[in-house]
């Protein structure tokens, strides 16, 4: 793993990429879980590619790759976001915040503790980016209601079948966080 | 207890907890551990203790295997068929080969071998690239020139059975069953593109319905549902010249293992299987597959690991799927609700594949002395199906419990009543009781007795599923002399928990917390684990944990014996001490006695015996039967909005039994799951193939649609304790009962609702308007 | 996904000089020149043109970036109603105090869209913009009549997601239901070209019918930027209806929406009505029997049940969408009366 907390310098360049049509790599920085990185990427990576690759923030899920299942959610400026819908380059300035950035050192966010005390993951595949969803209900809605959490989820899947304990933990941390 | 030398003979709690308890007696191997007492005596087995790795999951630690790099991986992409059914003529890599970041490119439909040249479904693997980069490879996917030859296809499973239809297979090419019986029997006879039909009987049906007062008869048909796991079937291959390791999302190390050294001439001790976590597989993921078979041999050409991983067009296209059925079902019963006879005939698809039954439902579920089932496959050209939750038997019960209602509806009777009479099995008939209770079955109306145009409606249905159990399983327990225990097998955690469920089988032998012991698991280098598919990975890894334990335990009683001048028979072991039975003040901790030993490690390997008293039969020679089934009983209350087509289901009650449940919240989160796959089988999912090119329009997760949290319902979950002595935990499995009764439990209810039967899955907008009568006809 | 550029534009006619194509000529580039043309497309939020992209269904050579581009993320008062950046997200349209207050129905069919991963990111012009989502036009295996092809595979095909009006010869439906909503309001757009040349004209007049063209849902052209969406002010006695129905409640897309607008003198008579139907036919469908029906009513349980008859006159079912007729008649029926509770 690179340390997160020097700016660095990644190159992601391949073979074949010396093409006269190719469009050239652009240098961009990435502002993600506090840290800052100096990247050179394809235009055409998406955010989720450059957490996953360069970064190897290999939290961040990505399964239908489209916008579809959520599973690849990070924050965006504190807000959900599909990071297999983002091109790195559109990134900018804004703050990414993934599932490693969301505990406070070794003590987990009180959604992450609720996931785990009400078996709100099976496979845990799809549990980065609901908790990241469930998380971010909480910071805008601090005493959401179950049809709050249904909404801040309803673009997630679990092939699982999670929901009913991803809900329950969700309230369940949300009283946590109260106390 | 009465011993001999090899076997003594115990006395084990027998019965269903809330009913009462009894004992029974069973004679066992005399070194596995002593009877089990029921989980309300236990200090840690029955409880719900969270999952080792949860920390690691919920703050993305952990290493799925499309998280795993290795230094110099090469990613591979697969050159698929655009093509139903065609011939390769000519296949050129040249120019890929020529790509700079291609290392190793391999054909897999080559026309130099005609066996290999005939391309069967669109999706079907033509060749394979593995280079630096997926966009190198997916670059040289576009360099590689094929010239086909389109051939006629069949994409419809009524098409196929037209004698006229293409053929999709000769018996050069089609697959041969297994004598197994699974996925389907060997040696059965194939004319066009029907193989079958598998022939069950008992009795004689002909004089049954002419000794019945009553006979239901209807046609029901399912479609094909795909697994969607979310992680996609992923592998990382490494093979080197001192052996092969292998990374891979699969639900069985070991038998991916075997599979390898078979395929590639190796021995088994220089091919390694390792599995962290794992992102679903629900049976999709039980075999090495094809495209495990191309990265490893990619990277035994290119000499560097490969990593293959199948984006979701290809999951849905080529990753199995759950076969499309069509069913017959004819039932005769007495005035009394006694059944004289069941036929069934039935015709599935699996795609270019086999393993498209209905299941043993209609013929093992209730007492009827005439049974008779002919059962067909039936090939058309689409991805081959593999094995998924409760094989057979979901699409199965979508028949047979529909039937069953319509017959208690005709003889006048409840349909609780009517399997009271005619379903022998004990644990069911206390989950009926359970279960109607819950859902305040009472409240049933008579069929579409609302008058409004939301209609509700309350249903219930059966499952039936074999208590599997993996003999060629074994687990070590290994004590360290500073205390410290690990529990190793290389059974995967592919969600359901097995982790958390071998650490608690093991503290409970010990005296210790569940997180003080370690769980090394998903390395074929440590003992062989079952498979997780069957429902079987509790039934078959937690005994052998709690012998090894035992046994571990036992070594290390005696140093403390020594210490606490007293014999062995006399220590037990609680809350992390080591005491004198008799005397509690007399006590060694169990770091303090470990500390003892004479060696840094002492350990303790033990294997799945059989069940005690036996099984019902083995399966193989690997597995087995046991004696008692699994059951469940699910109920479902729904709404149906007439105007707009929309079934929802508003609460399910799930009455399951697994033997000694080992962990209430774990095996709540199972039974959620497979209720809601229910659901999401019943109401949405379809995979739907255009008649015209035979090509999948909605191979993504977006098309195809998934239950989603605001389509989940109230789930009550009620798991009985069902103790047999059958094994040294007496736990089976729960994942796919708790699948196979809930869409006929919606249908029933929906039908309950409407006073119209739903014959045909997925019960759509369009089919619940058609059904009313309020639109022409699904075509 | 194939290779591309991205350039930030800094001003609308830096953007609009840029974009040699919209999406959809950009999609009916012979595949020759696919990657190597000079094929510069605007890109806003991104979320269609990714999908699309990564289908492999267009290879420009240049996105066109209007994330930087100032003032198109605005909602602003103006004199006769609101206007609205297309930049806006649909997550902040539908937040904003200015439309829940006025225009309720209108962020109804905004929060009913997609999943609030996309909201956040989608933007109100991409939405509008955005391409049909028939299953055979988003494959890249069907060279389907929309995209240059010669042939529509839904009519004879799977086309249970299909058009139910002005279905011959393609049957795509138009995917937005913020347009549904929107055209009822009688929402217009502002689109600036490279030559600072500015167009203004109803929403429901930007959307290209089949019979102007097959392979375009809307009117933007190359080197064209839409600049702003304006919401009319209603007077007082309008009321507003949107109802969307999923097969399913969580993220999917509509079987069928419809929006209602009536505007109410102070007797309770319906003096205007607007009805259109979303998810039925390649452009939100007006259907003018039904606003017939209801304009000089006073409107009942009776009149909306007439009016939801009437808004299936001229419909065309295809092999599989017959159930859709029953679905909108309901729809058109709860959305009259919706409407006026």
């Amino acid at each position: 793993m690179f340390s997160p907390t020097s700016a660095m310098t990644v190159e992601t360049q391949h073979p074949g990429d010396d093409a006269p049509a190719n469009p050239p790599l652009v240098t961009i920085e990435l502002h993600v879980n506090s840290a800052v990185w100096t990247l050179c990427v394809e235009p055409r990576m998406t955010l989720a590619e450059a957490l996953r690759g360069p970064l190897q923030l290999t939290g961040t899920k990505i399964a239908c790759n489209r916008g579809a299942c959520s599973a690849c959610t990070v924050w965006l400026d504190g807000v959900p976001i599909c990071s297999c819908m983002m091109l790195a380059t559109d990134v900018g300035t804004r703050s990414v915040t993934t599932i490693e950035g969301l505990a406070s050192g070794e003590k987990l966010h009180p959604v992450q503790q609720a996931f785990i005390d009400h078996d709100a993951l099976q496979c845990g595949f799809c549990a980065p980016g609901m908790i990241m969803s469930c998380a971010a209900l909480l910071e805008r809605s601090p005493q959401p209601s179950a049809d709050d959490v249904r909404a801040a989820i309803s673009g997630h899947y679990c092939r699982c079948g999670t929901y009913p304990h991803v809900i329950a933990a969700t309230l369940d941390a949300a009283k946590m966080r109260r106390a | 207890m009465a011993t001999n030398n090899s076997i003594r003979t115990e006395t084990f709690p027998s019965g269903i907890a809330s009913v009462g308890l009894d004992t029974v007696e069973r004679q066992i191997p005399a070194d596995e551990p002593p009877p089990l007492a029921p989980n309300g005596e236990l200090s840690v087995i029955g409880k719900s203790f969270p999952r080792p790795n949860g920390r690691a999951k919920v703050t993305g630690a952990v290493r799925f295997t499309v998280d795993i790099k290795l230094p110099g991986m090469l990613h591979t992409r697969v050159l698929r068929s655009p093509w139903p059914h065609a011939v390769v003529r000519t296949i050129d890599t040249l120019a890929a080969a020529n790509h700079p970041g291609v290392r190793a490119i391999l054909t897999i439909a080559d026309p130099a071998k005609p066996q290999t040249a005939t391309l069967h479904y669109i999706g079907e693997p033509i060749a394979a690239v593995a280079a630096d980069s997926i966009a190198a490879a997916e670059e040289a996917l576009h360099l590689i020139r094929v010239e086909y030859q389109a051939l006629p296809f069949v994409a419809d499973i009524d098409k196929a059975r037209d004698p006229a239809a293409p053929l999709v297979h000769d018996d050069t090419t089609a697959p041969a069953g297994h004598p197994s019986g699974f996925p389907a029997a060997a040696g059965l006879p194939l004319n066009g593109n029907v193989r079958g039909p598998a022939i069950s009987r008992r009795g004689n049906v002909s004089r049954g319905f002419a000794e019945a007062d009553a006979i239901v008869e209807a046609e029901y048909s399912t479609h094909v549902q795909t697994h969607c796991c979310l992680e996609p079937h992923a592998i990382v291959a490494d093979w080197r010249p001192d052996g092969l390791t292998v990374y891979m999302s699969t639900q069985f190390t070991a038998g991916v293992r075997d599979e390898i050294a078979a395929a590639f001439g190796l021995p088994l001790n220089r091919v390694r299987v390792i599995v962290d976590a794992m992102g679903g597989g629900f049976g999709s993921k039980s075999q090495l597959g094809n495209y495990g078979r191309f990265a490893i041999e990619l990277s035994r050409q290119a000499k560097a690991p490969v990593q293959l991983f199948l984006e979701r067009e290809e999951e849905q296209m080529d990753a199995g799927n759950r076969p499309g059925t069509w069913q017959r079902l004819r039932i005769g019963a007495k005035h009394d609700g006694s059944l004289t006879a069941i036929s069934l005939v039935s015709y599935g698809t699996a795609g270019v594949g086999l393993g498209a039954g209905v299941g043993n439902n209609a013929e093992a579920l209730y007492s009827c002395p005439n049974f008779e089932g002919a059962q067909h496959d039936v090939f058309i050209n689409a991805g081959p199906g593999c094995a998924m939750r409760g094989p057979g038997n979901t699409p199965g019960a979508f028949g047979l419990e529909q039937t069953i209602d319509e017959l208690a509806e005709k003889l006048g009777t409840d349909p609780l009543r009517l399997r009271d009479r005619i379903d022998p099995c004990p644990v069911r008939r206390e989950e009926r009781r359970i279960g109607a209770e819950r859902i305040g079955w009472h409240r049933r109306h008579a069929p579409g007795a609302n008058s409004g145009p939301v209609k509700r409606g309350l249903g219930m249905a059966q499952s039936l599923w074999g208590a599997n159990v993996q003999t060629n399983a074994a687990c070590e327990v290994r004590i360290m002399r500073d205390g410290s225990v690990e529990v190793l097998s290389s059974v995967q955690d592919i969600g359901t928990g097995i982790a958390t469920v071998l650490a608690q089988t093991v503290a409970e032998v010990l005296g210790l917390r569940p997180d003080e012991i370690t769980v090394r698991i998903g390395d074929t280098e440590f003992p062989p684990g079952g498979p997780s598919y069957g429902s079987r990975t509790t039934a078959s890894t937690t005994p052998p944990a709690r012998t090894a334990a035992w046994r571990v335990q036992q070594q290390l009683l005696r140093e403390a014996a020594l210490m606490l001048n007293a014999s062995v028979n006399e220590l037990i072991a609680v809350e992390g001490k080591i005491l004198v039975g008799s005397d509690r003040s007399r006590f060694l901790t169990f770091r303090d006695a470990a500390a003892r030993l004479r060696t840094d490690r002492i350990a303790a390997v033990a294997s799945r015996s059989d069940d005690y008293g036996g099984f019902r039969r083995r399966a193989g020679e690997d597995a087995a039967l046991a004696q008692q089934d699994l059951g469940g009983v699910q109920f479902a209350e729904i709404s149906v909005d007439t105007e707009i087509g929309i079934i929802r289901v508003e609460r399910v009650v799930a009455v399951q039994d697994c033997g000694r449940p080992m962990n209430p919240r774990q095996i709540e989160s199972q039974v959620q799951g497979g209720v809601l796959m229910g659901i999401s089988y019943a109401l949405l999912e379809e995979r739907i193939i255009d008649q015209a090119t035979g090509r999948m329009v909605n191979p993504n997760l977006e098309q195809y649609k998934l239950v989603g949290p605001r389509e989940t319902p109230e789930i009550d979950v009620i798991v009985l304790e069902n103790y047999q002595g059958r094994s040294a935990t007496d736990a089976y499995g729960i994942a796919e009962p708790a699948n196979i009764a809930t869409a006929p439990a919606v249908a029933n209810a929906v039908y309950n609702a409407l006073g119209v039967r739903l014959r045909s899955l997925p019960m759509t907008p369009a089919a619940v308007l058609a059904a009313v009568g309020k639109v022409p006809q699904r075509s | 996904m194939n290779r591309f550029a991205l350039a930030g534009a800094k001003t609308i006619a830096e953007a609009a000089t840029a974009a040699s194509a919209t999406v959809a000529t950009a999609m009916t580039t012979p595949p020759e020149r696919m990657g190597y043309a000079d094929l510069s497309v605007v890109k806003a939020g991104g979320i269609d043109l990714l999908d699309l992209l990564k289908e492999g269904l267009l290879a420009p050579s240049k996105l066109v970036n209007l994330r930087d581009v100032p003032g198109l993320d605005a909602v602003a008062e103006e004199a006769d109603g609101l206007r609205v950046g297309p930049m806006v997200t649909l997550a902040s349209l539908a937040a904003h105090p200015l439309l829940q207050e006025r225009y309720p129905a209108l962020v109804d069919a905004v929060a009913g869209s997609a999943s609030p991963q996309i909201r956040n990111v989608a933007t109100l012009g991409g939405n509008l913009l955005q391409r049909p989502r028939c299953w055979y036009f988003r494959s890249h295996a069907f060279h389907c009549l929309r995209k240059g092809g010669g042939h529509c595979f839904a009519i004879q095909g799977e086309n249970q997601y299909h058009a139910i009006f002005n279905n011959m010869p393609c049957a795509i439906v138009h995917p937005s239901t913020t347009a549904t909503a929107l055209v009822a309001l009688g929402a217009t757009v502002e689109l600036k070209n490279a030559a600072g040349v500015t167009r203004r004209l109803m929403l429901e007049d930007f959307f290209v019918p089949l019979e102007r063209d097959l392979q375009r849902e809307n009117d933007l052209a190359p080197q064209e930027i839409l600049t702003a969406i304006r919401l009319p002010n209603l007077p007082p006695g309008a009321r507003m209806a949107h109802i969307k129905q999923g097969e399913k409640d969580s993220f999917d897309w509509p079987l069928a929406d419809v929006a209602v607008l009536l505007d109410l003198d102070p007797g309770g008579n319906c003096t205007r009505a607007s009805v259109f139907l979303g998810a039925a036919a390649p452009v939100p469908h007006r259907a003018r029997a039904a606003e017939a029906v209801l304009t000089g009513r006073r409107i009942d349980e009776g009149v909306a049940v007439q009016a939801a008859r009437a808004a299936l006159q001229g419909a065309t079912p295809l092999s599989k969408n017959g159930y859709k007729l029953l679905l909108f008649e309901t729809l058109v029926h709860r959305a009259v009366l919706k409407a006026i509770v």
